[in-house]
């Protein structure tokens, strides 16, 4: 009996609300955790950059790169302890959460989400992807993600300089961005000691810029193209949280679709797949909030519900659960 | 002495009339006395039904009337531009032969009787404008018909597919162009403020439908399938505020039934699951069958009433152009008619609606002429064969004459179902 009550309150959350405070808890964690000496490690799944100097956490690929980076009988030799410690402290803390740690952690992310709320303040609607850019560009984070995992084992074997050093971090918006979390404006500039830190800064500077444009007309404009986004997907399947679907009580109505941010059409449409989870998902559970069959979406934690689709939450959310009365008698 | 009698001769519009109000009447005495306590609060729907089809009520006479030839116009963009949406489908027996002489001998009684009605051109409430999605064959063509009658009729295109992103858009916009039709000739413009209150209006209003069939599913029936198809029959033509105050007031009622674990039929009377072409009033004929055979309709599948109201517009930011875009979705995504190329998604419901309905069979009945639901029997009933549900199919059309005949057929399958029912324990 309390147990369904319970169940029944959390299917009947506002969602957007719910998340916008732990949206904003996370910020102020990853963002300014250095002021009170919060520090998570350097393993975190999300865009924690550590070139702002007050994050709370370091985004894994600063330490991946420079990992990947050393020469390989360092690498597999007196290193290889240290580097699958890193990885499995990656894994581990990705398995807890799968990609609710872009929907709800990513302080990148997040900022995207408020970039959002202002457009929608402003009264201005948001752009789309036709079906086939989005094929196009769901693609890209893949090539970012070889440029992580690539260009370190180059420069490893040496065929790559160093000043090929952090070559994602230097065309990554996340690196110009994040300082200016705790006031930092210096990395936007353009780096001109060699050729190719200059061409990479140059990079880093222009993605920095688009972005702002970018997310103001597009919803979650960067995470399309987020090479964290790939890598969390090649382990999603690991993880304890789940985004399931019951393709029986599924309609095809396409609400879920529609309220997407990352305009995954799999989750209206694909009624085999159980586990729904796409590459471009980050787990923001909007889905599960606007479908209107009763458990046809759920979030699960292994083989628990903890979130699941309802006809009622659904009517709660969207202001149908009441009327207020202009008579028309 | 003869001097004294006046003659006077019926004209042919009072006796449509008075052929109308006879088969309303029939059907209506049958829903009221034939079934044992019909729920207090349907008093309001067979009062409704009285006054429009016995007495021709008026009941929109300050408000233009936009008559829709199908389930796809959306009337949330109706609603929003102050009109009001009547559902031309008609289930009238007289007007099906008045629209014999206007169509193909084999085509639906549905269209036929639409089209006889327009013809004549005798309504309480006569639409100003007519909106025609182009579905199915005979309603596509019938809407070329009506224009020839002196109506403003305007198409609206419809996709035949639905799984593509190219059909969607094409859906999108036709439903802008006609948000954008509408408004031009109704005077007024479409805004954030009255289409998001006019979809959460319907929003509320399928909520308490929702809430409604929830009960069905409960093992002691607490409504009947007839009176559950006057309620969303009556959404076609009511006063949507009036609708809403009653559908309160008989949710309120059943839910204390379904409190008292008050069962609407027998001991074992057998669920059904009812789908294919749409029995409107008062074309009751096999659901009627149905329920005097001792069995229950728990749910349907059919445009006149589930499918109007089972799925939902959701909305992600309010704004104009989000909102028309997510309407014209919910049209199209989710409608499960037989038109489309193919139809998984209809027989996945059917079964889904079987399982949570705990439904002990189906019964699909197709008009006589309504080829898309006489196509898509094959492949219904081979996939419910497969799922190991009992399934009956039936044609009908608007006559009055096989009712023997298909009752022998209903209540032959009534009755094996209840023998299952019976092996069960």
């Amino acid at each position: 009996m309390m147990k369904n009550k319970i169940r029944r309150m959390i299917n009947n959350m506002p969602l957007n609300k719910v998340r916008f405070w732990i949206q904003l808890s996370m910020f102020v964690l990853f963002a300014y955790g250095g002021y009170v000496l919060i520090d998570f490690g350097s393993s975190i799944p999300i865009f924690a950059c550590p070139y702002n100097s007050e994050t709370g956490a370091t985004c894994y690929f600063m330490p991946l790169q420079h990992q990947l980076a050393m020469p390989a009988n360092v690498l597999f030799g007196a290193a290889a302890i240290s580097v699958l410690v890193g990885l499995l402290t990656f894994v581990a803390w990705f398995v807890v959460l799968n990609k609710a740690w872009c929907g709800y952690a990513c302080p990148f992310g997040t900022l995207q989400d408020w970039i959002t709320a202002l457009r929608k303040k402003l009264g201005i609607r948001y752009g789309t992807y036709s079906q086939a850019q989005f094929e196009k560009l769901s693609k890209i984070k893949y090539i970012f993600l070889a440029i992580v995992i690539v260009i370190p084992l180059l420069m490893g074997v040496g065929v790559l300089g160093r000043e090929w050093s952090g070559a994602f971090c230097q065309i990554c918006p996340a690196r110009v961005i994040s300082p200016m979390f705790s006031g930092d404006f210096s990395q936007w500039k353009i780096d001109f000691s060699t050729v190719t830190s200059m061409i990479l800064t140059t990079i880093g500077v222009l993605f920095a810029a688009v972005f702002f444009v970018g997310s103001f007309i597009k919803k979650r404009f960067f995470c399309f193209f987020c090479p964290m986004s790939a890598l969390h997907y090649t382990m999603s399947d690991l993880s304890l949280l789940k985004l399931r679907k019951d393709g029986d009580k599924c309609t095809k109505c396409g609400d879920c679709y529609k309220v997407c941010d990352m305009q995954i059409k799999d989750i209206a449409d694909d009624v085999i797949s159980t586990n729904i989870l796409r590459d471009d998902c980050m787990f923001c559970m909007k889905c599960v909030a606007a479908c209107p069959e009763d458990d046809a979406l759920h979030v699960d934690i292994l083989n628990m519900r903890v979130f699941s689709s309802s006809k009622e939450g659904f009517a709660k959310r969207m202001g149908m659960d009441r009327l207020e009365k202009n008579d028309d008698r | 002495m003869t001097d004294n009698i006046k003659h006077t001769i019926e004209t042919p519009k009072q006796k449509q009339n008075r052929h109308k109000a006879m088969e309303a009447v029939k059907v209506l005495n049958m829903i009221k006395e034939e079934f044992k306590e019909p729920p207090k609060a349907m008093n309001y729907f067979y009062d409704l039904f009285e006054r429009v089809y016995c007495k021709q009520e008026p009941l929109h006479a300050d408000k233009v009337k936009v008559g829709t030839m199908c389930i796809q116009i959306p009337s949330e963009i109706i609603y929003a531009l102050d009109g009001v949406p009547l559902r031309l489908c008609n289930g009238f027996y007289t007007d099906d032969e008045i629209g014999s002489d206007l169509m193909p001998s084999k085509s639906c009684p549905l269209v036929k009787a639409t089209v006889g009605h327009l013809a004549s051109g005798n309504f309480s409430d006569k639409p100003d404008i007519i909106f025609s999605p182009t579905t199915c064959d005979q309603k596509t063509k019938a809407g070329a018909i009506v224009e020839n009658f002196g109506y403003e009729v305007m198409d609206v295109d419809f996709p035949r597919t639905k799984e593509s992103e190219e059909s969607r858009e094409y859906w999108r916009r036709s439903v802008r162009k006609f948000s954008h039709d509408l408004s031009h000739s109704l005077g007024k413009k479409l805004t954030k403020k009255n289409l998001q209150a006019s979809i959460q209006k319907i929003g509320y209003a399928q909520t308490l439908y929702h809430k409604l069939n929830d009960l069905r599913k409960n093992r002691f029936v607490p409504i009947l399938g007839k009176d559950m198809l006057m309620v969303t029959n009556a959404f076609f033509f009511d006063r949507i505020d009036n609708w809403i105050t009653a559908v309160e007031e008989l949710l309120e009622e059943i839910e204390q039934r379904a409190k008292n674990q008050l069962h609407a039929g027998g001991k074992i009377s057998p669920r059904i699951v009812y789908t294919g072409s749409p029995p409107i009033f008062p074309n009751y004929k096999i659901p009627l069958i149905i329920e005097q055979s001792d069995a229950i309709i728990v749910a349907d599948e059919t445009c006149s009433s589930n499918r109007m109201f089972n799925d939902r517009v959701s909305v992600d930011e309010w704004f104009l152009n989000d909102m028309v875009d997510s309407i014209a979705d919910k049209y199209l995504k989710g409608c499960t008619c037989p038109i489309f190329t193919k139809n998984n998604d209809r027989i996945r419901r059917i079964i889904d609606l079987v399982k949570s309905y705990h439904a002990d069979g189906v019964i699909y009945q197709a008009f006589a002429g309504c080829q898309v639901y006489e196509m898509e029997q094959r492949s219904v009933l081979a996939a419910m064969e497969k799922e190991g549900i009992a399934i009956l199919y039936i044609e009908s059309d608007y006559s009055p004459s096989q009712q023997g005949q298909l009752t022998t057929r209903v209540e032959a399958f009534i009755e094996s179902l209840k023998n299952r029912r019976r092996m069960k324990r």
